[in-house]
């Protein structure tokens, strides 16, 4: 493992001692990661501070971060399960039910397209606005006036962690910078320590089995071709440099198949509902399948509960749903991707297939205390 | 011979003759084929590339320089009577490859793409990546287009390159 120094936040130390001033700028952050494993790419109006991340961290599981006080983000995205929740469809703080899955957090940072189905969502700064103050649905539900900034500003340990955070803003407790600090704390949720990436990056032949190594080959050879939508360094297609000028795919995996004008269930249109485009229907983002094991229920709306049924649906090269309003048979669905054709494979390939997906669980950062809950005792948060 | 010898020859013949011994055996050594409209029909060994002149490149991907090592496609061509150089001109420049793995996986590049004297696209046979073997996905061997934008060519678990010369 190396620890990479942002080096933007170096050289602004640098300065500020070579001048004979007290340096304004935060502690360098180190990525901890491989060699060979890149950092991600930072917005410059936003840098990476181990100050912001662990202010972040703490707005990220604090329920004051909702209208009600029941919820906050890990309430929806816990460490435990990459964060996710375990449910089909997310819960909001008002109890109302989401029509898609909480998406892992894991590996944000390199994500070039946000949420399941909005090509144009790119900023986790922007993106936080939607759970914070969205009401359809109501997710967090805060009130768009702000009252609920009065709540941090009265706790001294809040001001402190602002103040850390932002050391040149005279009043840093603002919406803005709540939003900047939750992002970097998502953005230092790096997944880079699992057995495949030992395998791959330390060269640790005995990091995973030799079954998940027949899985790997499979996963990226014919019939199956997995790697077409999750290829790359975060296994999916969305995330990672992608080529220059290369837009984001979105796919269509032929979950769905209804009658009449759209081919998936109502208001849960994919891409379209953003673009318009008749061809959008259905379309969805591949998710990353680090830490895929611990993820399940699977696709946009949970509807596929195992890796073994993720399985099933894609070697039928779609599914099919016999009886009820969303009955139809997938794999005919017009917008459904090339890339899922079907495929027999024997069951010890099924195997195989699933230990390599089991190899990509990255245990340390489940249990990593930089990640976990700082309300409780036995993850304090650092001494201030 | 003696009856204990007897029965361990009898064993041993029926050992030779079970799967599991057949599992045993040594896997065929891995080889890479070139051929089609060739003047010599090659089969060259994994191994055997390591003995030929040496090519290293660097790709972008996923924000990381990775660098592949082997040999020249041309280099392969070349030894396999493919015309390279001052002699590919005329007809032949309606030459293309196609570049197979092992699961089917096809590619296809102008002959002139890969001919060194022609441009200067470094395509390669890779055997290494960073230095060390391939990994079983990916290899024994790989193609590498290092000025592709898009890594759709870079044949995977590379098995054969054919060489189709077009006719009327």
């Amino acid at each position: 493992m190396r620890r990479i120094a942002w080096a933007g936040a170096v050289a602004l130390l640098w300065v500020g001692v070579a001048s004979g001033t007290r340096p304004s700028a935060a502690p360098a952050y180190e990525w901890v990661l491989p060699a060979g494993f890149p950092p991600p790419d930072v917005p410059a109006d936003n840098p990476m501070s181990e100050a912001k991340v662990t202010l972040g961290r703490h707005l990220f599981y604090d329920t004051r971060l909702s209208g009600n006080g029941v919820q906050s983000c890990a309430s929806c995205h816990q460490q435990a399960r990459a964060f996710t929740d375990g449910r089909a469809r997310a819960i909001g703080s008002t109890g109302e039910q989401h029509l898609r899955g909480s998406m892992s957090l894991v590996n944000v940072a390199y994500a070039r397209v946000l949420t399941w189905a909005n090509p144009s969502a790119a900023r986790l700064e922007d993106q936080a606005l939607v759970p914070m103050f969205g009401a359809h649905p109501i997710e967090l539900g805060l009130d768009r006036a702000d009252g609920w900034l009065r709540r941090l500003r009265e706790g001294t340990r809040y001001r402190a962690l602002f103040a850390d955070a932002y050391p040149r803003d005279p009043e840093p407790v603002t919406r803005d910078n709540v939003v900047r600090a939750v992002a970097t704390f998502e953005r230092a949720i790096v997944s880079a320590q699992s057995p495949y990436d030992r395998y791959h990056f330390d060269r640790d032949e005995t990091a995973i089995s030799e079954s998940a190594k027949r899985g790997e080959i499979l996963f990226h050879s014919r019939p199956l071709s997995c790697f077409t939508c999750h290829g790359g360094l975060h296994f999916s297609g969305a995330m990672g440099s992608g080529p220059p000028g290369m837009m984001v795919q979105l796919h269509n995996t032929g979950l769905y198949n209804l009658a009449g004008r759209f081919s998936y269930p109502p208001n849960n249109l994919g891409a379209y509902e953003v673009t318009r485009r008749p061809e959008d229907v259905g379309r969805f983002k591949a998710p990353t399948l680090r830490n895929i094991a611990v993820t399940a229920p699977y696709m946009h709306d949970g509807s596929v509960a195992t890796l073994e049924d993720v399985l099933d649906h894609y070697a039928a090269g779609g599914r099919t749903i016999e009886d009820g309003p969303h009955r139809g048979i997938g794999r005919n669905n017009p917008n459904k991707a090339d890339a899922v054709r079907g495929f027999t494979l024997a069951r010890a390939q099924r195997d195989d297939l699933i230990a390599f997906l089991q190899s990509l669980t990255d245990d340390q950062l489940l249990r990593d205390p930089r990640f976990a809950d700082p309300f409780q005792s036995h993850h304090p948060a650092p001494r201030r | 011979m003696t009856r204990r010898y007897a029965l361990r020859a009898t064993l041993l013949l029926f050992l030779a003759a079970t799967p599991l011994a057949a599992g045993l055996a040594q896997a065929p050594e891995p080889t890479v084929t070139v051929a089609g409209d060739v003047a010599t029909p090659l089969t060259i060994k994994v191994d055997e590339l390591k003995t030929f002149p040496r090519t290293t490149v660097e790709v972008q991907e996923d924000g990381r320089t990775l660098r592949y090592e082997g040999v020249l496609v041309g280099e392969l061509l070349g030894r396999a009577g493919v015309p390279l150089g001052s002699a590919l001109r005329g007809d032949a420049v309606a030459t293309y490859i196609v570049a197979s793995a092992s699961d089917g996986y096809r590619a296809l590049f102008s002959l002139a793409e890969v001919d060194p004297a022609f441009t200067r696209n470094d395509i390669i046979v890779a055997d290494t990546i960073d230095g060390k073997p391939l990994f079983a996905y990916q290899g024994p061997v790989r193609l590498v287009a290092p000025k592709d934008a898009r890594g759709a060519r870079g044949v995977r678990m590379l098995q054969r390159i054919d060489v189709v010369r077009l006719k009327k």
